[in-house]
């Protein structure tokens, strides 16, 4: 971060083009500052867009297109929260004036303060396309948007900047009451209705959460056991802590205290060297415990908070009662150290097997996440079903999923032996049946990998020479495996149970 | 293109695929990508977010090269993996256990305190630790109770003072900083807490509000049988609890009457301590002027309980003479060892000497009664007394517990009139025996008397009499040939019932003698019978002839039923005329008279154990006989006092009616005598008690009919009580009659000893006057039936034996 903001103040470049548009009424005299020393900043507000510097994987600089969603000020200096447009809000971030790229700075439009329904218009920086759509149907016959909004991005912005309006009036990020209302609008339901989110599942496929507090990451930093995390996403962590720099959490039991002497004093306290529940699979030093909702909420909740900071859609809205956790833990003397987890309802009414899976960053990009999924897939074969993940899918889900779907499914096709000298054949049913991967998620596989083919009055399989050779590939590098051996499990009936 | 205008069939997930490799498939040109032809699948991602730009990067990374690559992945929020201080942090190490890790539901909510010291608490810490010792744990404990007894509005100090176990200036100590720190605070409390949803729903958009309890019932399609069975179960337990509070409710009114009653009590004794009536005089004035008015109430009374205050009451004014010596004698035996008693006894109970009119014990006896059945300073029995002691059964059946109050028999029947005494005697006819036939086997199982056990079971109770072997022999078909006219049905059983005399108990008897009674019904006998031939005519007709009834159902109560049969000559089956009833009637107050005159004669040590002999013999007599019959019996005796013969047969038809209920020797009492009746097993379950009881309730129903005729008829007959009463008298009765007593009982299996006890203990004032009139009756029997009694005698003579053995 420092470095970027070092690197940065070289200054924007100016000499771009401004394209002519409406601004804001102070806007003009900023612009043609350039460096922006005088008073720049204090024009700034919500919803204006920009390029804004950042610096990608390769350490390369790149000035991607942002929304401010706030401005905070401190010490005199403002800070502004930014949302690159068509990145995934986990890199949103708060960034120093200097990275802003004023002079392609686009001002929210003053028409779209328009409230929509509820006097609060919810939006969501990377879904334009349909905010447009609602906005026009809304707005339109009272305030026509005016033709000035040359480009695809202007055409979008009118509506985010009336969100950026509203908000503005509060400083800060601190808009509680604000955002009160702001939920029932963004219910996606078409005829109107407020309501709570669905109480089945784990994940909010809407934008019931699309206020602006939960756009905005509140927490800044994590520290849990040997790690520090920064999360990715707004977590309702009790709100007097989302202003420490540092939140600290117990390795084992994963309660938030807000400081390291409190951190000390816990764990006095804490006797925990593992996830409170029952080891249910091990081998080597990986380990999955079992936790079920209902029993041990302390843990669950807390568990859900950690995870909240790393899954956008995730809710917290309802209790969490009907799911069972699995905590997967990787052994060290000092314990069992979680290295991820996924959530299962109870009692699944679509097929799902995952409600919430996530490998923590730290362990992020280490196979980790398939073995979570390969372990969900191995106790759906226990329970003799199949099963789907929750949706909707975040981008790394998707990816995980996909490739885990690939390599399993590749694997039983390349393993498939040809009788008697004929071609061997499967049915997608089969597939599933061996793999429990559910019948839609394996024929989506297989056209993502583009297997099924049609030739001869019939439908087949072609593996191509790429196909094969990839996947020899990447299952060379896939040592971690779950051993259906070591799992210990035996599935409950929970629907003879009176309540989960 | 052309390729792609046929319509390829649906992807059928059931269908089998051949799998091509690439080199198999020399014409892949041919091959046509179906792609479009199958639905596109979603991907199951927000369709917003799908057009990510790192995410397309990274899937098409992935489409080209079949493999990640590392500059394609989706970039994320860097994390650290190096906080140093992690071994200091987290100290020990955790030694992986062989076994896989099992919890234990239970041990996850320790104690410990959830609030953690910061470092704020310890610079207090720091500085309260130079003046006394606080640990930091239990400065957290402190700290944790505060923030959780405090919701919105803090708790005050003098509740955290109550809260904490501290000492105050600690408590003070860290109270007034956990109240600045708690104004300092930006959270609701100390201990950072998840916020929580408000009922009102004006939390439903609070992105801070999390684990919101799930209102609606997830899935209730799957419950509904489930909800059904419930929702039954929901409403039993709704009645169940309102059955409770209904209970609860009795019981509240209860206490209040209690507490009224004692008030009264005390404002009584308040009174008489502020006029001086140490002595009981005015009270007795002043009652003696109620009694009038009071005297009827008792007959509208059916609980044995209540009713007893009243008695009292009545009987103070009547035997002045009678209680004091009462009281004198429980005083001698009690006094020393339960000093409460005579607090209790004295507001009701006058005593010579002064006694503490107030006492706290007075009120104790309340507080110690308050969950008890009586609100009256109820007599508590001795708790040993000498010849207890040497018998380790003491007068009880029953094994007294140490600490555990029992109460004496009551003694207020005595008071009684005569006839009340003289049906006490026909009370014993409730523990007799029958002649006793089986339906099942079906076969004659000698004198037997049958009861209801727990749950319904039907109990006999048999008892050996020399006639054993020879009834046996009775073959039930002999007496199904004669019986049937004068059965009777119980309707709830199979069992029937002839009635019979006391022949039965003659030493020496045959079998032809033994069915001649039978048939002759003067020897009662059970025997099943399978229809119910008992209506309604027939019914009235015995009630109407008590004589008949008598000797046909139940009781025969050994002796008045043989004083009709021997001195009217009335035919056994046969009806009593109006007539003979008053015959009878006089005869009765005859012997009374005569009995009276015995008693007067003679000095009373001597004569009242000589008449103790017939007495005894006589109810012995009848306790032989079935059990249940004796309210009945003594009903009839009761009305053959009475001289007016047209109420009291009113009477006797309606408790034969409820008689005919227990007919087979069950007790299932109805009416007064059911009350009563539950009410003694209640106590003590024992029918010694209970028959004296029985007594009494019968005497109360009937009171209006015998105290005028007592008055009118009989006017002898209270100073024959008194006369009777007197302590000598109470203990010559004793040895003569408990022995048969004993022995009656103990065959009974009922318990003996307090029938002893009645004798001996509770100053028999209740013995006294039932032997005397059945004495004389019995003496008036006695030409005719001197064999029965010799038998009788032969009897409780084995029985003694068999008991001792």
């Amino acid at each position: 971060m420092q470095r970027i903001e070092e690197s940065a103040n070289g200054g924007p470049q100016l000499e771009k083009g401004i394209e002519e548009r409406r601004r804001g009424p102070r806007s003009p005299a900023s612009i043609q500052d350039g460096g922006g020393a005088s008073r720049p900043q204090g024009e700034v507000t919500e919803g204006c867009r920009l390029p804004v510097l950042r610096r990608n994987q390769d350490n390369e600089d790149e000035w991607p297109l942002a929304e401010i969603l706030s401005v905070k000020d401190i010490s005199g200096r403002k800070l502004f929260y930014v949302h690159y447009i068509d990145f995934n809000k986990r890199l949103d971030e708060w960034v120093t004036h200097d990275r802003l790229d004023l002079k392609k700075i686009q001002f929210p439009k003053k028409e779209a303060k328009t409230p929509t329904k509820n006097g609060l218009p919810g939006s969501r920086p990377s879904s334009p396309e349909r905010e447009v759509k609602r906005k026009v149907e809304v707005v339109s016959p009272a305030t026509p948007v005016p033709a000035s909004t040359e480009t695809t991005q202007a055409s979008v912005f009118p509506q985010n900047g009336s969100a950026r309006r509203a908000v503005a009036a509060q400083p800060g990020r601190k808009r509680k009451s604000n955002c009160l209302g702001t939920d029932e609008d963004s219910q996606d339901s078409s005829d109107g209705i407020p309501s709570a989110p669905r109480m089945t599942g784990s994940l909010v496929s809407d934008r019931s959460h699309d206020d602006i507090i939960t756009r905005m990451k509140n927490i800044e930093c994590i520290e849990l056991g040997r790690h520090r995390l920064k999360p990715w996403y707004f977590s309702p962590y009790p709100q007097e802590l989302t202003t420490l720099p540092v939140l600290y959490l117990c390795e084992f039991c994963l309660k938030y205290v807000k400081s390291l002497k409190c951190l000390q004093r816990h764990l006095t306290k804490c006797d925990l060297r593992h996830p409170p529940g029952n080891e249910i699979y091990r081998k080597g030093t990986i380990s999955f415990f079992e936790i079920d909702g209902r029993k041990n909420k302390s843990y669950s909740q807390n568990l859900c908070l950690l995870a909240k900071c790393f899954l956008d859609h995730k809710t917290l809205y309802y209790d969490t009662d009907p799911f069972l956790f699995y905590v997967m833990t990787e052994y060290d003397c000092k314990g069992f150290h979680i290295v991820g987890y996924f959530s299962k309802e109870k009692e699944s009414t679509e097929d799902y097997n995952v409600a919430c899976i996530l490998t923590l960053p730290p362990y992020q990009r280490r196979g980790y996440g398939k073995l979570l999924i390969e372990f969900s897939y191995e106790l759906s074969k226990v329970e003799g079903k199949t099963g789907t993940p929750e949706k909707p899918l975040s981008d790394l889900g998707l990816l995980s999923y996909r490739s885990y779907w690939s390599q399993t499914i590749l694997e039983i096709l390349m393993n498939l032996k040809s009788e008697n000298g004929e071609r061997p054949q499967i049915t997608i049913n089969e597939i599933s049946e061996i793999t429990s991967i559910k019948k839609e998620d394996v024929i989506s596989t297989l056209q993502y990998l583009n297997l099924i083919n049609y030739y001869k009055g019939q439908y087949i399989l072609t593996l191509s020479e790429d196909i094969v050779d990839g996947h020899e590939r990447a299952m060379l590098k896939r040592i971690l495996r779950i051993d259906s051996k070591c799992l210990h499990f035996t599935p409950k009936d929970w629907s003879k149970r009176g309540k989960w | 293109m052309s390729k792609l205008s046929f319509r390829a069939r649906a992807l059928d997930a059931a269908k089998p695929l051949p799998i091509y490799r690439g080199k198999d498939m020399p014409d892949l040109n041919d091959c046509v990508s179906i792609n479009r032809a199958v639905p596109q699948m979603p991907t199951g991602m927000e369709k917003e977010e799908e057009s990510e730009h790192h995410l397309q990067r990274a899937i098409s990374a992935q489409q080209v090269f079949r493999e990640k690559k590392e500059s394609m992945v989706i970039p994320v929020p860097e994390a650290e993996s190096n906080v140093n201080y992690y071994n200091r942090l987290y100290k020990g190490e955790f030694k992986q256990p062989k076994q896989f890790i099992h919890i234990q539901p239970f041990n996850l909510d320790n104690e410990q305190p959830d609030y953690d010291m910061d470092s704020e608490d310890e610079t207090l810490l720091n500085r309260l630790n130079r003046k006394m010792e606080i640990k930091p744990l239990q400065f957290e404990i402190m700290i944790d109770r505060l923030e959780k007894a405090s919701s919105n509005q803090l708790v005050t100090l003098q509740e955290a003072k109550l809260l904490l176990n501290e000492d105050d200036y600690l408590i003070k100590a860290v109270y007034d900083y956990w109240v600045r720190k708690r104004k300092n605070c930006r959270g609701p409390s100390l201990i950072p807490q998840i916020k929580q949803e408000k009922r009102d729903g004006s939390t439903n958009n609070d992105p801070y509000v999390a684990f919101r309890r799930r209102t609606e019932k997830m899935q209730t399609r799957k419950n509904r049988k489930n909800d059904e069975a419930s929702y039954e179960k929901m409403l039993k337990l709704r009645r169940e609890f309102s059955r409770a509070i209904t209970i609860l409710e009795m019981i509240k009114r209860r206490e209040k009457t209690k507490r009224e009653l004692l008030h009264l009590t005390l404002e009584v004794v308040e009174k008489r301590y502020h006029l001086g009536d140490y002595g009981g005089e005015i009270l007795n004035e002043v009652k003696l002027n109620r009694s009038d008015k009071e005297i009827i109430t008792p007959a509208t009374l059916h609980n044995g309980n209540h009713h007893k205050i009243q008695e009292c009451k009545i009987k103070h004014p009547h035997h002045p003479s009678l209680k004091e010596e009462a009281s004198d004698v429980r005083q001698k035996k009690k006094y020393p060892k339960k000093p409460k008693l005579e607090s209790v006894i004295t507001p009701q109970q006058p005593t010579t000497e002064p006694l503490p009119v107030i006492s706290k014990s007075d009120i104790k006896q309340y507080d110690f009664h308050s969950s008890d059945e009586d609100d009256f300073p109820q007599i508590p029995s001795p708790v040993s007394e000498p010849e207890e002691e040497n018998d380790p059964d003491g007068s009880c059946a029953f094994r007294r517990r140490v600490g555990c109050q029992y109460y004496a028999p009551r003694l207020d029947q005595t008071n009684y009139s005569c006839e009340n005494s003289e049906l006490a005697e026909l009370d014993k006819l409730r523990h007799r025996h029958c002649l006793t036939t089986l339906t099942v086997p079906r076969r004659c199982i000698g004198f037997a008397r049958r009861r209801i056990g727990r749950g319904g079971r039907v109990i006999m109770d048999r008892i050996s009499t020399e006639h054993d072997p020879l009834l046996k022999q009775i073959d039930p078909e002999m007496l199904n040939s004669f019986s049937s006219s004068s059965q009777t049905v119980d309707f709830s059983s199979n069992f029937s019932r002839t009635n019979a005399s006391n022949k039965h108990c003659e030493n020496k008897l045959s079998l032809s003698e033994i069915l001649s009674n039978i048939r002759s019904c003067r020897l009662q006998c059970f025997q099943p019978r399978l229809l119910n031939l008992q209506d309604s005519d027939s019914e009235e007709c015995t009630s109407r002839k008590p004589g008949q009834t008598v000797n046909n159902k139940r009781v025969s109560a050994a002796s008045v039923a043989l004083l009709n049969t021997s001195k009217n000559g009335i035919s056994v089956t046969g009806g009593i005329t109006e007539e003979q009833f008053q015959t009878h009637q006089q005869q009765l107050v005859q012997m009374q008279r005569q009995q009276l005159a015995q008693l007067q004669q003679k000095q009373q040590s001597q004569h009242s154990s000589q008449q103790m002999h017939p007495k005894a013999q006589g109810t012995s007599t009848s306790d032989c006989m079935s059990k249940t019959l004796d309210s009945a019996s003594a009903h009839f005796a009761a009305s053959a006092v009475v001289s007016a013969p047209a109420p009291s047969r009113s009477e006797v038809t309606k408790e034969q009616n409820t008689t005919h209920n227990n007919i087979n020797g069950v007790v299932q009492p109805s009416g007064t005598s059911k009350t009563l009746y539950s009410t003694n097993m209640a106590l003590s379950s024992s029918p010694g008690i209970s028959a004296v009881q029985l007594v009494r309730t019968v005497g109360h129903s009937t009171t209006n009919h015998l105290i005028p005729a007592l008055c009118t008829s009989s006017p002898q007959t209270l100073p024959m009580n008194n006369s009777c009463l007197t302590n000598a008298v109470h203990l010559n009765n004793v040895s003569v009659v408990s022995p048969v007593n004993v022995h009656i009982n103990t065959r009974t299996s009922a318990p003996s000893p307090t029938a002893l006890k009645l004798a001996t203990v509770a100053a028999s004032m209740d013995r006294v006057p039932k032997v005397t009139p059945s004495s004389a009756i019995s003496s008036i029997t006695r030409e005719n039936h001197e064999p029965e009694r010799l038998g009788l005698n032969g009897i409780a003579e084995t029985t003694v034996a068999m008991e001792v053995t």
